[in-house]
């Protein structure tokens, strides 16, 4: 898997490519901490746009959680976009679309959290 | 019918060993990507909890894996032989928990459990034995 990091004015893209397992977790995880606390002002947002995500496991959502929870305290608007068919249902089972912000698309997305 | 079977020791490098030991039982039984998918989580979350709960420290447990598709109906068995551990005694998590509160423990049991057909835990002697069963849709489904 390999993270591609963007920013669109103040809202931090991160898009994961590939799949999100237990090997994965710990990369991705410090990836998503670097989008938060980075160098220079945090972000008004961070999108989790997974339109390149083909899979994800348990240990996947625990970065998930972790990252809405640290973007929760820190005042850091968060959401996901574009899951694939196969990672909405993971997400769905496990209650995790209630958990979070998930958006159709990315400029839905960004249209919300500029709001 | 189709069968295939692989064997490796219960750390969590050799998760990469077994997703390629998928990739090339679905290359030959062709199945819908939605039914591959539920395996390789199934398969994940099964090995990842032999890796920690069934090394103790003296000792890596050795898995045996084997997947076989009769009749329409895919049959994962997963194998160790590390101390009695049965993942379904797990406690179902809290899924409607808010943020805060929201914890991971026991989803990936819970996950295989809700995407699985059946999924049934014995001990066998001095090993732990996991099956899971799952019927197959249409490949064009």
């Amino acid at each position: 898997m390999h993270t591609v990091l963007e920013s669109v004015g103040k809202i931090t893209l991160v898009s994961p490519r590939g799949r999100l397992d237990f090997g994965s977790a710990a990369d991705f995880q410090a990836q998503i901490e670097g989008a938060m606390t980075g160098a220079g002002t945090a972000p008004v947002g961070v999108l989790i746009d997974c339109a390149g995500l083909d899979y994800v496991s348990s240990a996947g959502l625990r970065v998930f959680l972790i990252a809405a929870r640290a973007a929760k305290r820190a005042g850091i608007a968060f959401g996901v976009c574009d899951l694939k068919p196969s990672v909405r249902e993971v997400f769905e089972i496990s209650g995790f679309r209630e958990l979070m912000p998930v958006h159709a698309d990315r400029p839905q997305a960004l249209a919300q959290m500029l709001k | 019918m189709s069968e295939r079977h692989v064997s490796v020791p219960g750390h969590a490098s050799q998760l990469g060993v077994l997703v390629r030991f998928l990739h090339e039982f679905w290359s030959d039984a062709k199945v819908p990507q939605a039914t591959a998918m539920t395996f390789e989580l199934a398969l994940e979350e099964a090995f990842m909890n032999v890796v920690m709960h069934g090394s103790p420290t003296d000792r890596v447990a050795r898995v045996d894996v084997s997947l076989a598709i009769v009749d329409g109906e895919l049959t994962l068995i997963i194998e160790d032989d590390g101390p009695p551990f049965d993942p379904l005694t797990l406690a179902t998590p809290n899924i409607s928990a808010n943020l805060d509160e929201r914890r991971v423990g026991g989803l990936g049991v819970f996950l295989m459990r809700k995407m699985m057909d059946n999924v049934r835990y014995q001990r066998l002697e001095s090993r732990n034995q996991l099956q899971m069963i799952k019927r197959v849709g249409n490949a064009d489904e």
